[in-house]
C-alpha cells in the first residue's frame, strides 16, 4: 500500500474549544480499499477529528487533502459532494418509508408527464436502482417496498450504507456502526464493511468495541486526549497494546485489568 | 381469457400467512368504510321507521356529498400538514375570511355594473388569494420561528377571525349579484327524465310541474371539491413535494440531512392548506350568496377529526388522501343524517366526537398491539 496515493490525507489538523484542546496537530492518511479503526476513549478527540474531515466543524489549524487537493468544506453538505459520507448511528433514515424511498431521499428520481408540465416520482426505476445497489453489496431486505421501521436494526445500517455508496461514496466514515445490534447482525455489518473496502471505498471506524476492531480493521489510529497517540497493523499488535495505548499504560498498570486477548483477529 | 382467470387465483393464493402487523394495517385502513356503510344502513332504516323517508334517495346522498366539501376541502390540506407533523387549527377562520373577502369584492363589483364573468371568477379569486398571507404566517412561524404549530395557528385563527369581522363589519356581506347563488347551487348536468340532459341549467322548456322531472346531478361545488381532491392526491402520492411532506414527518432530521429544504417545504404546505380553506370560503359565499366571518367556525375541528378517521397520524408521517375522503363522507353522512331525523343539530357534535374517539382508540389499539 506504500506506494499508493492516500485517498484522505489530513494534516496537523486542530480544534479548539475555548481552552479545550479537542483535537492537537493529528495527522492522518486513508489509503483506498482499507478500513481503519478510530478507537480512543470518551473525549479522546476521534468525534471531533471526524467531524472536520465530514464538514461538520471548520478546523482551527491543518490542512485536509483529498484526492490530492486542498479541500475546505464549509458544510456537510460540501464534503458529501465530494463523496464523504458519514453514517452516524441514528442512520438518518425516515421509517415511515420504504427501502427504495430512503435511498433516494432528498434526491428522488422523477418523471416527465403531460408533455412536462408534471413531474412524478419514478417509483418503478427508484426501485430498480435500489434493488440494483442492494444486490452489488450483498445486502438482503425482505422486500423493497417495506417500511423501514419493520426492518431489523442491521438491515437499516445496510440500506444506510446503501444510500451512501449509491450517491458515489468514495470515503465512508461509521460512527459505532454495531453498538446497537445484536450478534449476528453485528457480523452482518461487519462483512459489509469489508465488501464495500473490497470495492475500493475505504471505510473509517469509530468504536469502542475491540472485537469489532480487530474484526474488520487493517490498520488502527489511537487517539488520547486530542493526540494521535499511535498507529498499528491489525495484523501486528493485540487487543491488549490497544487497550494500554487508549489510556495511557501507566493507567492501565494501575487498574491491574488488561482484557484478554479477543478473538476475531480476521475478515 | 377463461382459462387464465381460472388460473391466476391458484397462482397467488394462498398468500402466505399474512403477518399481524398487517392485518392490523388492513383493519385499520377498512374500518371507517365500514363503519360508513353501517352509518348509512343505521340511517336508512331510522328515517324508513321514524318518519318514513328514504335516506337513499338522490337527493339526501347529494345531500351528503354537499355536506362532505367543505369538511373535506378543510380536511385535504389539513391532511398534508399533519402527514408533515403540524396542525392547522386556523383553517375555519380563513374559510370564513375568504367567504367575507369574496363576497365584499362581488358586492362592490356587482354595484359597479360589471360583467358576471368578471365578478364571479374576480371575487372567487380574491378570496383564495387574500389567504395565501395567512397561511404564509402559518408557515413561516412554524418553519423560521419554531414555535409550536398547535399554538401558531391557534392564533392566527383568532388573528384571521378579527380580521375578517372587521373587513364585514361583523354582519354577513350580502348585496350579492343574483346569478351567484345559481353557480352555487347549481349542478353539472340536468337529467330531465324522458328529454335528455343539459348542461348547467335546468333546461328552459322545463316549466313549471316539470320541473320536478329534472334531476340535477353533481353539483357544481361537488364538482369543484373532486378536481381539488385528485389534484391533492396527486400531490401528496406522486411529487417530490409528497414525497417531502411523509419524509419530513417521519423523521425531521433525517430529511434536514437528506438535504430536503424543510423550511421551503413546511411553509408551502401551510400556505396549500389556506389556499384550500380559500376555495372552500368562495364556494361558502356562493352557495349562501353570502359572505360570513364564522362561516367555517369549528370547521378545522370537522377537518382533522375526518383526517384522523382517514388513519393518519397526529405524529407526522402517516395519513392519505383517500382516507379523508372516507373521514369526510362518515362525518357527512352523520350530520346529514341526524338531520334528515329531524334531530337537534346540536347532536352533529356529539356524535363526530364519539367517532373521532374510536378512530383515535382504533389507532391506539393497532399501535400497541404492533
Amino acid at each position: 500500500m506504500g506506494d499508493m496515493q492516500p485517498l484522505l490525507h489530513v494534516v496537523d489538523l486542530t480544534k479548539r474549544f475555548g481552552g479545550l484542546v479537542a483535537v492537537d496537530n493529528v495527522s492522518l492518511d486513508i489509503f483506498p480499499g482499507e478500513v481503519v479503526g478510530l478507537v480512543g476513549d470518551n473525549g479522546a478527540g476521534k468525534s471531533t477529528l471526524i467531524k472536520m474531515v465530514s464538514g461538520v466543524y471548520v478546523p482551527d489549524g491543518g490542512q485536509i487533502f483529498f484526492d490530492g487537493k486542498d479541500v475546505t468544506f464549509a458544510s456537510p453538505r460540501a464534503a458529501r459532494d465530494l463523496g464523504i459520507e458519514t453514517i452516524y448511528q441514528d442512520l438518518a433514515l425516515a421509517e415511515n418509508l420504504d427501502v427504495g424511498s430512503n435511498i433516494f431521499l432528498g434526491r428522488e428520481i422523477k418523471r416527465q408527464r403531460l408533455g412536462g408540465m408534471l413531474h412524478s416520482l419514478d417509483r418503478h426505476k427508484m426501485r430498480a436502482e435500489s434493488a440494483q445497489v442492494l444486490d452489488r453489496l450483498e445486502i438482503h431486505v425482505p422486500s423493497l417496498t417495506q417500511q423501514i421501521r419493520n426492518l431489523s436494526g442491521g438491515q437499516r445500517q445496510a440500506v444506510a450504507i446503501a444510500r451512501s455508496i449509491y450517491w458515489n461514496a468514495r470515503l465512508m466514515i461509521m460512527d459505532e456502526p454495531t453498538a446497537a445490534l445484536g450478534v449476528s447482525e453485528q457480523r452482518k455489518v461487519l462483512t459489509l464493511v469489508r465488501t464495500l473496502a473490497g470495492q475500493g471505498v475505504p471505510v473509517i471506524i469509530i468504536s469502542h468495541n475491540m472485537q469489532d476492531v480487530f474484526a474488520v480493521a487493517d490498520r488502527i489510529v489511537i487517539m488520547r486526549r486530542g493526540k494521535k497517540v499511535a498507529e498499528r497493523l491489525a495484523s501486528e499488535t493485540t487487543p491488549d497494546e490497544i487497550v494500554s495505548l487508549m489510556v495511557g499504560a501507566e493507567a492501565v498498570h494501575e487498574m491491574g485489568v488488561i482484557p484478554k486477548a479477543i478473538p476475531g483477529n480476521g475478515a | 381469457m377463461a382459462v387464465e382467470q381460472q388460473t391466476t387465483p391458484q397462482a397467488i393464493s394462498p398468500p402466505a400467512r399474512r403477518s399481524r402487523a398487517e392485518t392490523l394495517a388492513m383493519v385499520r385502513k377498512v374500518w371507517p368504510w365500514v363503519f360508513l356503510v353501517f352509518m348509512i344502513t343505521l340511517f336508512t332504516i331510522a328515517a324508513r321507521v321514524m318518519n318514513d323517508t328514504n335516506f337513499l334517495s338522490q337527493r339526501a346522498l347529494q345531500g351528503i356529498l354537499l355536506y362532505t366539501t367543505q369538511i373535506l376541502l378543510l380536511g385535504l390540506g389539513e391532511t398534508m400538514i399533519i402527514i408533515a407533523a403540524g396542525i392547522d387549527l386556523s383553517v375555519g377562520y380563513i374559510l370564513g375570511l375568504s367567504a367575507v373577502v369574496a363576497a365584499e369584492i362581488m358586492k362592490y363589483m356587482y354595484a359597479q355594473g360589471y360583467s358576471p364573468w368578471l365578478v364571479v371568477p374576480v371575487g372567487m379569486l380574491g378570496g383564495i388569494l387574500v389567504c395565501i398571507i395567512p397561511g404564509y404566517i402559518n408557515g413561516w412561524l412554524v418553519a423560521k420561528i419554531k414555535v409550536p404549530p398547535f399554538i401558531s395557528t391557534l392564533g392566527m385563527g383568532y388573528a384571521v377571525f378579527g380580521a375578517a369581522l372587521l373587513i364585514s363589519g361583523g354582519y354577513p356581506v350580502a348585496q350579492q349579484p343574483p346569478y351567484l347563488g345559481q353557480i352555487g347551487n347549481g349542478s353539472i348536468f340536468y337529467l330531465w327524465l324522458s328529454n335528455g340532459i343539459s348542461f348547467f341549467k335546468a333546461p328552459a322548456e322545463a316549466q313549471g310541474p316539470e320541473l320536478q322531472n329534472v334531476i340535477p346531478l353533481l353539483p357544481n361545488v361537488v364538482f369543484i371539491t373532486i378536481l381539488v381532491t385528485i389534484v391533492c392526491w396527486y400531490i401528496l402520492s406522486k411529487t417530490q413535494f409528497g414525497q417531502h411532506l411523509y419524509a419530513i414527518g417521519g423523521n425531521f432530521q433525517a430529511a434536514v440531512r437528506a438535504g430536503i429544504r424543510v423550511q421551503r417545504t413546511i411553509i408551502l404546505v401551510y400556505v396549500m392548506g389556506a389556499v384550500l380553506a380559500g376555495i372552500a370560503g368562495a364556494l361558502w359565499a356562493a352557495r349562501f350568496t353570502s359572505g360570513a366571518a364564522d362561516a367555517g367556525e369549528a370547521g378545522q375541528l370537522m377537518a382533522i377529526a375526518a383526517v384522523v378517521i382517514g388513519g393518519a397520524s397526529l405524529f407526522g408521517g402517516e395519513g392519505n388522501i383517500i382516507g379523508t375522503v372516507v373521514g369526510a363522507l362518515l362525518i357527512a353522512t352523520i350530520q346529514f343524517g341526524l338531520v334528515v331525523l329531524g334531530m337537534q343539530p346540536f347532536w352533529q357534535f356529539l356524535a363526530v366526537g364519539v367517532v373521532v374517539i374510536i378512530a383515535v382508540i382504533v389507532d391506539q389499539f393497532g399501535r400497541t398491539l404492533e
